[in-house]
């Protein structure tokens, strides 16, 4: 969709305007605007410390889960930050399989969000449980307890090699990414300190012609590894739901139904964070263009749409199937006592982000803005509506009940996100926000009469 | 790689210029000088007589082994080693441990690959010699090591300067 | 025994021990000097009133020793899962009786006994404490399973309230204040005998079914010219009074329900709280199990019973219709079918003239009502019909009890069906009494008042002036377990030991006698009630000389059976051997039968004049099965028992039908303030399906203010509202007005959903319906799999629950958490949906709402061959044995609860907080050292008693023979008394649950379709009334809405 030569970095840059420009926010002192940001973030983590701090002392009682809903804001909040954990990935492997160059300067900062975002998603699972220090039996380790394994056939298990597997490549995949620019960094450095500190991090890198061509065919490899990996952390994700024999989980339309979703979910959050950097980093301004922006929000309605099908389908299927119990769960979803958080689910995700269809709209910061916030919303509680709503009444109607929702779900939930943000300006301030070596080789496209390719 | 050899280098700041300067060095008959610059230039594998990378052949054995690796432990701890009636289902449900078996593959392919990359480009290496350090942002550099073939400092610097070198500087990498 | 011998050899000494006569009357000071412990007491506490109270330490020391022992005991069995070697290692059996063996429960026979129920149990001890009560099968009278309050019975033995010595509350002149320390046996012995020489005593008591005591009190009466008033709180004075005028003597007939083809009921919750509940369950079933000829049960119910919930027909009525309906039926019979010979008598048909149009009157269809007659007249002398209980009581309950004897001897059912001779004689008590006692301690003729586990001061409304009555009274003797509504009356508390820690008997029928052995050695410094009478008798020299010569009531008792109770059931048997064999049997003797048809006296029914018309609210109260009349409050297993019929917990509540409240907008929850004539009381509303319109229901027993932490203040005391008129006590028919307060009242009901939502959840189907197809309302799916699945080689266990028996009673529920160590949560927590009982019934309306028929079904982990939780867990921590159990591995749990989820019947519980730490000493005392108990974070579920399975196993493997059907008996299945409930091997061909898998049609998995392969299979219910339907599975269709509560 980018073969119209338009500029992908604006301001007729120079290589060294380049790396000038992307070291800047790392060398300047940081800005009140940051400084304020980053108190903000760390006050609500050491909150979200002391939430799960509790729960884990006193028990997991003190959130809303009950029977029959067992599982509740916890495993919503962490389907929801992996689902917004695959932008990055996906923007930094697929988009570069199929070489779109424009990915190139948003794409550190999308892998930092999916890193970040599977650390705080990472979280849940393992506090979610009843007794949390002793989640490491999950793992299949030989032990003295005699024959004494775990269940391979179960999706919590899957579950557990997905998320780590990807939680471990998609970081390996970024931080190769940022070795040549913390070399850059290392040699541009005034301090020992810094240097020593980056130049630890640069692995003493020294981009000769060899060096390269390995490190481009690893990172074509990473690429190519992460694209399957990508899709499989969601739909093992999903198989926690689709695998059981709960009518609203037990479905097969699962898998991509959730990748769509999180795709989704994943460039709203990388929009909502790009508007934030333009604002937050004058300079980056060049490099994240609106162009970046407006793919991005085409991007969000197609997949805005996608899973206004997969909504569409499964109201069809579960009439379709005609088995009572299936259909009953889609009525109670849409005009049960719950009713109420689909419909928030349908404006958010479906309706609103239509506005995409106009040009005006996917070029104004402020829209997007507050569209990817809408759809942030809206993701949560897709998952919201799939996992309590298919819960709070299933097959015999003497457990029904409802979700005791407690001001520690609203802990963890707000909590969250300071963990998240937290990182995330610590990644601002600490590493290159858009990778130089990959920039550079670009800076020509668009300006014709320069060449390039 | 650890210890550095002594050599010249030449510095350049147009990455058409390099290009065509490791061309010509190549030509002048010269294999184990190195081509330095802040990005992967295009063509530069050419110019300088780079073969393709070895390293994908790693990556699939690797994935081979996790492939493997995932279904032995599957397969050992569910149906031989604890055998045991898990919801009325088979011992060895092969169709529920696909997904084990596949993460596996992945992990140990990307791991050994970005292992591999580290044994292919000696890193990490303890704060190595920098020739310029703009050579990490905008410059770019030709360095041959005095091991050489036919390394003569003179015919060297001469050939760099009209290759259009800004700088030509004796040094040790 | 030798052990409790030795003991009450002990409480004889510590009453006997010399003392210094000193005549206080000159020698205050000396005492002073003397410091005698108990005025120093009563110096501290009177004028310091220091917070040093010493429990004073001698008398109690050394059986607190042993209890503390017995404590370390159990809290290293609640912590430890094997539980040999701790106890072993921490209580050293200084003196081991040789029956007690370390990890081997010991049965002893007993009976229980509240009002008017008597139930023959056997209390299951391990390392010396009763841990919990059990059936004694094969009983002539209790023939199987157990109620609610009998095995909860076990909780107040461990309650930690309850009065560990005697007490003296230090009263001012007026009775005042109140100021409690502790006094020493002799002290209070002293005391009380000096009181007792000055006259006018008086013994309060309940009834007392328990022949030898009622010889002591006889025997203490005579010897201090005592009377003795015996009143019950629910007592049954109304049948008492009507069999009095209707055939001349007072007694309490035996319901034969067992003999009856057609059982009519008003108002008389047989199968829930009336007379004797679990031997009418047992009796009722007995009619049902030949489904082709099944007894048919009408009620007429006007509150929701679990008898009305039982009827094949049910018919909602206000208390003021309740005589409407016997007449109209007399009516149909005597008038209309001209059948029985009192056709031809005028003054009946006079009598019976102005209820030509019952039916019409009251709203029913007409047919049903006479078809309900027409099926009494066809089954003459092989039915049944019953009124009574408290929401009989109305101002013409004599006028009804009446008519339903008429009703009766017209059937012929007199003599047959209604037994005069099997009735049980002792249970006697009317409010009357008890009134006119409390007239004459107000008029200042009671010295004395020995009060005996009766609480007058919580029941008796306020303006009976019971308060002030007792102070008038100048010394009050209360036996009670606590300082309750009574006992703050009292001068002295004189605590009775437990039921479990005393020697006792029991007759709980004519002719059928029990022994009750204690099951443990008192707990505290408590002594029993006869031991005390018979002590002050011994100090006071007065009365019989077998009163004053035994030193423990164990002596008399003895002595009493063999001059009394042999020569009529043990004739010519070697004393010894006939007490043993008792002890064994649990039991002697059998209820005498072969009674013949008493006549009628018909004046007493001519006498009959017809109520007018009346309209409006009629308030009616209610006991509830697991409540009873409050006495056992303060265990916490009755409050989160989900009441049978509302599922509601923690609570009581009035009862307002759906057109009431829709026509108030009351919501569920709404507080409203009643209105009795002057008396208010505010409550919070619940809409009760199927309720007669103008009824407003209340449950007694709850509202205690005095009786501990669990049970203070926990809904109101409808008591109050009751009220006395012409020699009776009114609990029913009261006129009552309401209005709505703005107030919103949380009650928390265990159920979410009351109606099926046209699932094949219930399979229900009527007679006809049966008749021509065995398998009627059961809907049948064809299931595959695409391999063959597992081999279960050696056991596989089974159960098959009969829906068509169970009555809901809920008392398996009580079995289960008092075998598993079931946590309670309280109220908060059930709200939140966190209860934990592994075994909960669910109970679902079905067919119209305003007249809506109830369906009950036990719902416990199915033990799915295909188990869907099984497959989830990450952990393995619940998988399947190879006896087709599904096994639960606690210490493995981590606690993801996915398994929960993915259970399609919601069986299974979670720990959310650390249930366990709030275990109060000593209660822990009654956890089951077989059953761990679990910790925060882990699941639980029912686990079919494994632990029995163990014991059954290892017991046969001693015996060297191969395990048998009905060597495993799950808790839930002993407890049952419809015995709904069987278990056993599956693999063995002929176990009676084997049989049924394979030939019983009614049979079928639960959720079939989702191919779990459940091991429990549920039998349909057959509902004998007159219509076709295709039974439960379409009834719950369209009546979401209304039957939604929650």
């Amino acid at each position: 969709m980018m073969m119209k030569r338009s500029p992908l970095v604006l301001g007729n840059k120079t290589l060294k305007d380049v790396s000038d420009d992307i070291c800047a926010p790392v060398e300047r002192f940081p800005s009140k605007g940051w400084v304020g940001l980053f108190l903000g973030a760390k006050t609500l983590l050491l909150f979200y410390i002391a939430i799960l701090a509790s729960v884990v002392g006193i028990g997991i009682g003190l959130l809303g889960v009950n029977s029959p809903v067992f599982w509740g804001t916890m495993i919503v909040t962490f389907v929801f930050w992996i689902g917004i954990g695959h932008a990055g990935t996906l923007i930094s492997a697929v988009l570069f399989l199929f070489r779109q160059k424009w990915r190139t300067s948003v794409a550190r900062t999308a892998e930092a969000m999916t890193v970040f975002a599977v650390m705080t998603a990472g979280l849940f699972p393992l506090l979610h449980t009843g007794r949390p220090w002793l989640d490491y039996w999950l793992f299949p380790y030989p032990n003295q307890r005699g024959p004494l394994w775990v269940n391979f056939r179960s999706p919590l298990l899957w579950d557990v090699f997905a998320v780590s597997t990807y939680a471990t490549v998609s970081m390996v995949f970024w931080y190769i990414g940022l070795v040549p620019d913390f070399a850059t960094i290392k040699d541009r450095a005034k301090n020992k300190l810094r240097r020593t500190l980056y130049g630890a991090l640069s692995l003493g890198w020294r981009g000769t012609a060899r060096n390269w061509s390995h490190y481009e065919m690893v990172y074509l490899i990473l690429a190519g590894l992460s694209t399957p990996l990508v899709l499989s952390v969601h739909t093992i994700v999903s198989f926690d739901f689709a695998v059981s024999n709960l009518p609203g989980w037990h479905t097969t339309i699962f898998p991509p139904y959730f990748v769509a979703g999180a795709i989704f979910s994943g460039f709203a959050m990388v929009v909502t964070l790009m508007t934030l950097v333009r604002i937050g980093f004058k300079e980056f301004q060049n490099y994240v263009t609106l162009d970046h922006m407006e793919v991005m929000n085409k991007i969000i309605m197609t997949t805005g749409m996608l899973v206004g099908y997969a909504y569409a389908s499964e109201f069809f299927i579960a009439w379709y199937s005609g088995n009572q119990y299936e259909r009953f769960v889609f009525v109670n979803r849409a005009f049960g006592p719950y009713g109420w958080s689909y419909w928030m689910m349908v404006t958010c995700n479906v309706l609103i982000p239509q506005l995409f269809w106009f040009k005006k709209m996917r070029r104004s910061i402020p829209v997007m803005f507050v569209v990817s916030i809408f759809v942030n919303i809206g993701m949560w509680f897709e998952r919201f509506v799939i996992t309590v709503t298919s819960l709070h009444r299933d097959f015999l109607p003497s457990s029904w009940g409802m979700y005791a929702w407690s001001w520690f779900d609203t802990g963890v939930l707000v909590g969250s996100f300071g963990m998240f943000l937290t990182l995330f300006l610590l990644y601002l301030r600490l590493f290159p926000a858009v990778s130089i070596a990959e920039v550079k080789p670009v800076l020509h496209v668009g300006y014709d009469e320069k060449g390039g390719h | 790689m650890a210890k550095y050899t002594k050599g010249i280098a030449g510095i350049w700041d147009d990455e058409h210029m390099i290009l065509k300067a490791a061309r010509k060095t190549r030509e002048a008959g010269f294999t184990k000088f190195e081509a330095i610059s802040s990005y992967p230039i295009h063509g530069m594998e050419e110019a300088c007589g780079i073969k393709r990378s070895w390293i994908p052949y790693v990556t699939f054995v690797a994935g081979v082994v996790g492939l493997t690796c995932g279904l032995l432990l599957t397969w050992w701890t569910s149906a031989v080693n604890w055998a045991i009636n898990v919801g009325g289902k088979p011992f060895f449900s092969l169709p529920a441990f696909i997904p084990i078996m596949f993460e596996l593959t992945i992990l140990f392919a990307a791991l050994a690959s970005v292992g591999a990359l580290f044994y292919a480009c000696g890193i990490p290496r303890i704060d190595p010699p920098v020739i310029d350090p703009d050579l990490s942002s905008h410059k770019f550099a030709i360095f041959v090591p005095q091991n050489d073939v036919g390394y003569d400092e003179a015919k060297i610097e001469k050939m760099f300067k009209e290759l259009g070198a800004t700088d030509v500087k004796k040094t040790e990498y | 025994m030798s052990e409790m011998h030795h003991d009450h050899e002990l409480e004889m000494k510590k009453a006997l021990r010399p003392k210094i006569e000193r005549d206080n009357k000159y020698w205050l000071s000396l005492e002073q000097w003397n410091n005698d412990p108990e005025f120093a007491k009563a110096a501290e506490t009177e004028f310091l009133s220091s917070p040093l109270r010493e429990k004073d330490g001698e008398e109690g020391g050394w059986a607190r020793r042993e209890f503390l022992k017995l404590m370390g005991a159990s809290i290293a069995m609640a912590s430890a899962g094997c539980i040999r070697r701790p106890v072993q290692k921490i209580v050293p059996y200084n003196k081991q009786p040789e029956e007690v063996t370390l990890g081997l429960a010991n049965y002893y026979s007993s009976a229980y006994m509240e009002g008017s129920e008597g139930l023959a149990v056997l209390i299951k001890t391990r390392e010396g404490r009763p841990i919990k009560i059990e059936a004694n099968p094969g009983h002539p009278f209790s023939i199987s399973g157990l109620n609610i309050r009998s095995q909860a019975s076990l909780l107040n033995l461990y309650d930690p309230e309850r009065l560990k010595g005697p007490q003296r509350n230090l009263f001012n002149e007026k009775k005042t204040n109140s100021q409690v320390i502790d006094v020493k046996w002799e002290d209070l012995d002293k005391k009380v005998v000096e009181q007792l020489k000055k006259g006018d005593v008086v013994i309060l008591t309940g009834a007392i079914s328990s022949p030898a005591t009622r010889a002591v009190i006889g025997d203490f009466a005579q010897g201090f010219k005592a009377k003795h008033v015996v009143w019950d709180a629910i007592s049954n004075e109304d049948v008492l009074a009507g069999q009095k005028a209707s055939y001349g003597d007072e007694v309490i007939p035996a319901y034969r329900f067992d003999k009856a083809k057609m059982i009519v009921s008003i108002d008389a919750d047989f199968l829930g709280t009336w007379i004797s509940p679990t031997a009418f369950t047992n009796q009722f079933v007995e009619g049902r199990k030949d489904i082709k000829n099944m007894n048919r049960l009408v009620s007429f119910d006007s509150n929701y019973s679990l008898t009305g919930a039982n009827a094949d027909i049910r018919f909602k009525i206000k208390p003021s219709q309740q005589l409407d309906v016997v007449m109209g039926l007399l009516h149909e019979i005597i008038v209309k079918k001209g059948a029985s010979g009192y056709a031809g008598n005028g003054s009946v048909k006079a009598a019976l003239a102005p209820f030509a149009d019952v039916a019409a009157k009251l709203g029913f269809d007409a047919e049903i009502f006479a078809k309900v007659a027409a099926d009494l007249l066809a089954n003459r002398g092989q039915s049944v019909v019953v009124a009574g209980g408290l929401q009989a009581m109305t101002e013409k309950s004599k006028e009804l009890q009446v008519a339903v004897n008429f009703l009766n001897s017209v059937l012929d059912n007199e003599g047959k069906t209604v037994d005069a001779k099997g009735g049980n004689s002792a249970v006697k008590g009317s409010y009357a009494d008890l009134i006119s006692l409390v007239q004459d301690m107000k008029n200042g003729k009671v010295k004395t008042l020995i009060v005996h586990r009766v609480n007058p001061g919580f029941v008796l409304p306020e303006e009976l002036g019971f308060a002030d009555a007792a102070k008038k009274v100048e010394m009050v003797l209360y036996t009670g377990d606590r300082i309750d509504e009574t006992g703050v009356f009292a001068d002295y508390i004189v605590p009775d030991n437990h039921a479990l820690e005393s020697w006792n008997d029991a007759e709980l029928a004519n002719g059928v006698y029990t022994i009750c052995q204690p099951a443990i050695r008192p707990m505290y410094d408590t002594r029993s009630f006869q031991l005390s009478l018979m002590t002050w008798a011994y100090l006071a020299n007065q009365g019989p000389a077998r009163l004053r010569e035994y030193e423990t009531f164990y002596d008399y008792l003895r002595v009493f059976w063999k001059s009394d109770i042999m020569p009529k059931v043990g004739k010519g048997k070697d004393f010894e051997d006939f007490w043993l064999e008792t002890l064994q049997k649990g039991y002697a003797g059998d209820i005498s039968k072969g009674s013949s048809a008493r006549s009628f006296k018909v004046e007493a029914f001519t006498a009959i004049k017809p109520a007018a018309a009346a309209s409006g609210y009629e308030l009616v109260l209610y006991p509830t099965s697991q409540m009873g009349d409050g006495s056992l409050n303060n265990v916490a297993w009755l409050h989160e028992l989900p009441d049978p019929i509302t599922k509601i917990v923690w609570d009581n509540y009035v009862m307002v039908s759906l057109a009431t409240a829709e026509k108030h907008q009351l919501k569920e929850g709404n507080v409203i303030e009643l209105t009795v004539g002057e008396k208010k009381i505010e409550l919070p509303i619940h809409i009760q399906p199927g309720l007669h319109d103008d009824v407003l229901a209340i449950a007694v027993g709850y509202g205690r203010t005095r009786v501990g932490k669990v049970g203070n203040g926990i809904g109101q005391n409808a008591f109050a509202l009751a009220s006395f008129k012409d020699g009776k006590m009114i609990f029913a028919g009261q006129k009552a007005e309401f209005k709505k307060l703005h107030k919103k009242y949380e009650l928390a009901c265990t159920q979410g959903h009351h109606v099926m939502e046209g699932r094949n959840i219930v399979a229900e189907a009527t007679l006809k319906d049966y008749n021509k197809k065995k398998d009627a309302g059961i809907h049948r799916h064809h299931t595959w799999s695409i391999w063959s699945g597992h081999e279960y080689s050696g056991h596989k266990w089974g159960m098959a629950v009969d829906l068509h028996t169970c009555t809901g009673c809920s008392s398996c529920v009580i079995a289960c958490q008092s075998e598993n160590n079931v946590p309670v949560v309280g109220k908060r927590y059930v709200l939140e949906g966190r209860e934990m009982h592994w075994l909960r019934i669910d109970r679902y309306y079905t067919g119209n709402p305003a007249d809506a028929e109830a369906v009950f079904q036990p719902i416990l982990c199915q033990h799915c061959d295909n188990a869907p939780c099984e497959t989830v867990c990450p952990v393995l921590a619940t998988v399947h044995s190879d006896e087709g159990l599904n096994d639960m591995v606690y210490n493995r749990c981590v606690g993801t609860r996915y398994c929960a989820n993915n259970c399609p019947y919601k069986v299974r519980r979670f720990n959310w907080f650390n249930y366990a730490k709030l275990i109060e000493k000593p209660l822990h005392m009654a956890l089951n050292p077989s059953v761990g108990v679990r910790t925060r974070g882990v699941m639980e579920k029912c686990t079919f008693c494994v632990q029995r399975i163990h014991d059954a196993k290892t017991l046969a493997r001693n015996e060297k023979r191969q395990l048998k059907d009905g060597d495993v008996k799950t808790a839930c299945q002993t407890a049952c008394p419809a015995g709904g409930i069987v278990f056993g091997d599956l693999n063995d061909p002929n176990s009676a649950v084997a049989k049924i898998f394979k030939t019983e049609e009614r049979g079928y998995a639960l959720l079939e379709e989702w191919h779990a392969k459940p091991s429990v299979r549920y039998l349909s219910k057959i509902r004998n009334n007159d219509k076709e339907t295709t039974g439960g599975h379409d009834n719950g269709h369209g009546t979401a809405k209304q039957g939604e509560h929650s």
